[in-house]
């Protein structure tokens, strides 16, 4: 009937033992033939290293592991943004993120060389040698906790709901930033241009330090827990916040956190990977149809489900037109789009999206 | 000793007030019924009680406490609210519906135990609804939906329950059987039940008091009996109607240009 | 020895009659829509009869003082009408394409070259020499720079091949692929190309693909002529994480003029050589 702990442990459970199968077989696929017996050999000497053993351990290990934590932390961010804005089309995009990063990234493109640009970055550059991240990723994440963060605080001040206001303030500021975007680009070098739109389309950049990798993975998982703490409160938000606040929920409060969260590993994601789509939209959807709407049970199964569809996605993406890659987002779009449809149609007859 | 005491409430939007210097008193274990014109108020009195708005000038009381000091969650162990029943956007079952009413109950836990799950069963059998407990609201008609609505108000397990028009759009058979149940609330469980409603003559049958707000800031309360014989009613709502008696119920018929009874 | 070459073209140029009778139109008025072109017809003589050309053509100097009429791939057409020009030379692409059908419909000539690879930069020559009315040289030209190809490909020919990446962009990784000129001018040199054939012509390949390729050499054309030395500095720490990789291990990284190696032009016979330098430094076979 409803869902106990020992239901949730099992499912997890379940849904983690698939992605790691998921995770172990994508591992040994890719553009250079890597096998166990050549990683087994280990590193090889000073004078003749063991390329299968450099490729594996410094370059296909740590993408999977990108690839998991970045579909991760988009399809749960997905999910509880679709709960706020009680609106089943919402991605983690929605609310700046997309615009705001793709402007950080694009400022960060075009005035590397200039000497304001210089001196700005001068002061912060322990932060990139600390992390190991370019300045492109940097100047994304910056971008869209900015931008979140400017939603937030006009949505607050407009509308007479607060999602509304949110909604409104989301769709203002995308479009001025897309703007903005438009004028830099045309603006650009033929050469710059082709960098950004690239990794605009959702490209996995690994960070020189691998402790990166790491790091971002512990604050995706912080964030994820936190969200399943608000498990409860978002089921009950998902019925309006006026019905919430009757039940007792501290609507505004729970609504800053989650959004809070769902923002800051949305934002982390696109700094590592640039804007993936469809992840966000999809895999809560999928999810959804399967487990049913009850966020305790979505959010970590979702996280996990989004995280293997990226590995699978980004696989593919290196390996069909080997040796050159594809952007992922262009993987995740032509599979998710038709999966969507397929699902959509099977299952709709015990969905109901709006009043009959 | 009064559950609910407004002592001189006003307030009203920009140049409208809407409600003025509104006193009165709530006893435990009454079920009032609050009617009036559109936008004399019904629903503005509803949210100052809630706490959902704060008045402008007086003080809202529950429980000697004033409302708008009270956090939300306080709040909620005192006071439930039922509204007209919509589909939500997610899937959730009836059970899971009923089941969110616990959140007050469950301060911090994630999961619910089976004291909440024991509520929730005893709500749903209490508004017979337990046979579509595991169906998505989605799927029931209006009237079933709006039994788990007050299921749910009753799970949470409030002293006071409040209703904004509950049953508008409801069927004659379904309107009387949330009627039926509100009293059976009142009578079995002890609840204080104030009911917004636009049917006065259910609203008589049913209920203790009438609380009849005007579109100005005037407002008339009593016994129901008092409110119809005062001729109030005729004159708030505008129009003109014949009172008359069956054995033990009274009862209201507005009259219009067409009516055949209308006084000449 | 290039320069040497090209010293004694313009020479040659220089020492060249005007021709005597004059023709219908006095002087022509050319407008040159890409940066090659633009050297192009420095090189053949013509330089004091352009008008306009594009922003970016930086070679040789004396360009930087042209009207200048938009970028190439965002042509300026109302710089180019003012301009009142006789003959438009464009490459092939979209944006020049558009335009030049507008000028045709005015009534202006114009002449689209395909630039692509080395074979057609020597038609481009033939085509534009005649169009100038300078088809000597033009042949000239040619000539030298064919001399130059078959120079370093027999010196090469029995050599071993190395590998090579030539890399256009770092972030994300993209090199030049096997359909490109930059391949044309690797292979000139005795080299081959360190990826395998692709759909890009510019494909972007991963870390993997990267290091799988094992290249010995590693050359970059530059963003901007005036950062060679940055950029040099830059590269070594970018291509750290590649330390496997021999390209990297060797030192053997090299930034070379971005307008001399990525500009199918004149200097062609220059870049090859600077190529073949990169190659096999000092000379060794």
């Amino acid at each position: 009937m409803t869902l106990t702990p020992q239901k949730l442990v099992l499912r997890s459970i379940l849904a983690g033992v698939v992605l790691l199968g998921v995770m172990a077989a994508c591992v040994w696929i890719g553009s250079q033939d890597v096998s166990l017996a050549d990683v087994l050999k280990g590193p090889g000497v000073e004078g003749s290293p063991n390329i299968q053993y450099i490729i594996f351990m410094q370059e296909r290990l740590p993408r999977i592991c990108l690839a998991a934590i970045v579909g991760a932390a988009l399809a749960c961010a997905g999910v509880v943004f679709q709960a706020i804005l009680r609106n089943p089309l919402a991605d983690p995009y929605i609310l700046g993120v997309s615009s705001g990063a793709g402007l950080g990234s694009i400022v960060a493109v075009l005035f590397s060389g200039t000497v304001i640009y210089g001196r700005i970055a001068g002061h912060f550059s322990w932060i990139a040698e600390a992390t190991g991240m370019s300045s492109l990723m940097i100047m994304a994440f910056v971008g869209a906790m900015l931008t979140v963060w400017l939603v937030w605080v006009i949505g607050r001040v407009t509308g007479r709901t607060h999602v509304t206001g949110l909604l409104l303030a989301g769709v203002v500021v995308n479009a001025f930033f897309s703007a903005l975007i438009m004028f830099l680009l045309s603006i650009a070098r033929a050469r710059q241009l082709q960098s950004t739109m690239f990794w605009l389309m959702g490209h996995m950049m690994l960070p020189e330090n691998p402790l990166m990798v790491w790091f971002s993975g512990g604050v995706v998982l912080l964030g994820i827990v936190c969200l399943l703490m608000l498990g409860n409160s978002l089921n009950i938000l998902s019925f309006g916040s006026d019905d919430a606040q009757s039940l007792g929920v501290p609507v505004k409060r729970t609504c800053f956190l989650a959004f809070g969260c769902a923002a800051l590993i949305t934002s982390v994601a696109v700094s590592l990977s640039g804007l993936i789509g469809f992840v966000g939209l999809v895999v809560p959807h999928a999810v959804r149809l399967v487990v049913g709407p009850d966020h305790r049970l979505l959010i970590p199964l979702s996280a996990i489900a989004g995280a293997s569809f990226l590995v699978v996605a980004d696989t593919i993406a290196r390996v069909i037109i080997a040796p050159a890659i594809l952007p992922v987002g262009v993987i995740t779009a032509l599979v998710g789009g038709p999966f969507f449809l397929i699902l959509l149609i099977r299952y709709t007859k015990n969905i109901q999206w709006g009043p009959a | 000793m009064s559950l609910i005491e407004f002592d001189k409430v006003s307030f009203g939007y920009e140049q409208t007030p809407i409600l003025k210097d509104l006193t009165l008193s709530v006893q435990t274990n009454s079920f009032w019924a609050i009617i009036g014109p559109n936008g004399s108020g019904k629903s503005t009195f509803l949210s100052l009680l809630s706490g959902h708005i704060k008045p402008q000038q007086g003080v809202v009381c529950v429980d000697q406490q004033v409302v708008t000091t009270l956090n939300t969650s306080q709040r909620a162990q005192k006071i439930s609210l039922v509204r007209q029943e919509f589909i939500p956007v997610f899937g959730y079952s009836v059970f899971e519906t009923v089941m969110m009413a616990r959140y007050v109950r469950q301060s911090k836990r994630l999961f619910e135990n089976a004291a909440d799950r024991e509520a929730v069963r005893a709500a749903l059998e209490a508004t017979d609804t337990l046979n579509f407990a595991e169906r998505p609201l989605g799927h029931l008609s209006g009237g079933e939906r709006q039994r788990v609505f007050i299921a749910r108000a009753l799970a949470q397990e409030t002293p006071i329950l409040l209703l904004d028009e509950p049953t508008s759009h409801l069927d004659l058979k379904h309107q009387i059987k949330i009627f039926d149940l509100l009293k059976q609330m009142q009578i079995q469980q002890g609840k204080t039940i104030l009911l917004v409603t636009h049917d006065i003559n259910l609203a008589v049958q049913y209920c203790d008091r009438v609380l009849l707000l005007g579109s100005d800031e005037a407002f008339f309360e009593g016994p129901p009996e008092q409110v119809l014989d005062s001729g109030r009613v005729e004159s708030i709502f505008g129009v003109q109607g014949y009172q008359g008696r069956i054995q033990e119920e009274k009862f209201f018929v507005p009259l219009g240009q067409f009516s055949k009874d209308r006084p000449e | 020895m290039p320069t040497l070459l090209l010293a004694v073209i313009l020479c040659g140029c220089a020492k060249e009659p005007e021709p005597s009778q004059p023709q219908a139109d006095t002087q022509m008025r050319i407008i040159s829509m890409a940066p090659n072109l633009t050297e192009i017809l420095f090189v053949l003589g013509v330089d004091d009869e352009i008008v306009g050309v594009t922003k970016y053509s930086t070679y040789p100097p004396q360009a930087k003082e042209i009207t200048s009429i938009g970028t190439f791939w965002q042509p300026d057409i109302e710089a180019v009408l003012m301009c009142k020009p006789t003959l438009v030379l464009t490459l092939g692409f979209e944006q020049q394409t558009t335009l030049a059908h507008r000028l045709e419909k005015i009534g202006c000539e114009t002449q689209s070259l395909d630039i692509e690879s080395i074979s057609g930069l020597y038609e481009a020559l033939s085509v534009i020499g005649s169009k100038v009315n300078k088809s000597e040289q033009a042949q000239k030209l040619v000539s030298a720079i064919q001399n130059k190809q078959k120079e370093l490909t027999d010196r090469y020919a029995s050599s071993d091949k190395i590998k090579v990446l030539w890399v256009v962009q770092r972030q994300p990784l993209r090199v030049a692929g096997t359909k490109t000129f930059a391949n044309e001018l690797i292979e000139i040199a005795g080299g081959i190309n360190a990826i395998s054939d692709t759909i890009n012509v510019y494909p972007p390949i991963g870390n993997e693909e990267f290091i799988g390729s094992m290249p010995d050499v590693i050359i970059e054309p530059s963003m901007d002529s005036e950062q060679i030395q940055t950029q040099k500095a830059t590269a070594r720490e970018f291509y750290q994480r590649f330390s496997v990789v021999p390209a990297v291990a060797n030192d053997r990284i090299y930034v070379i003029d971005g307008d001399l190696a990525s500009r199918l032009g004149p200097r062609l016979a220059e870049a090859m050589q600077k190529v073949a330098d990169c190659l096999r430094p000092e000379g060794e076979e």
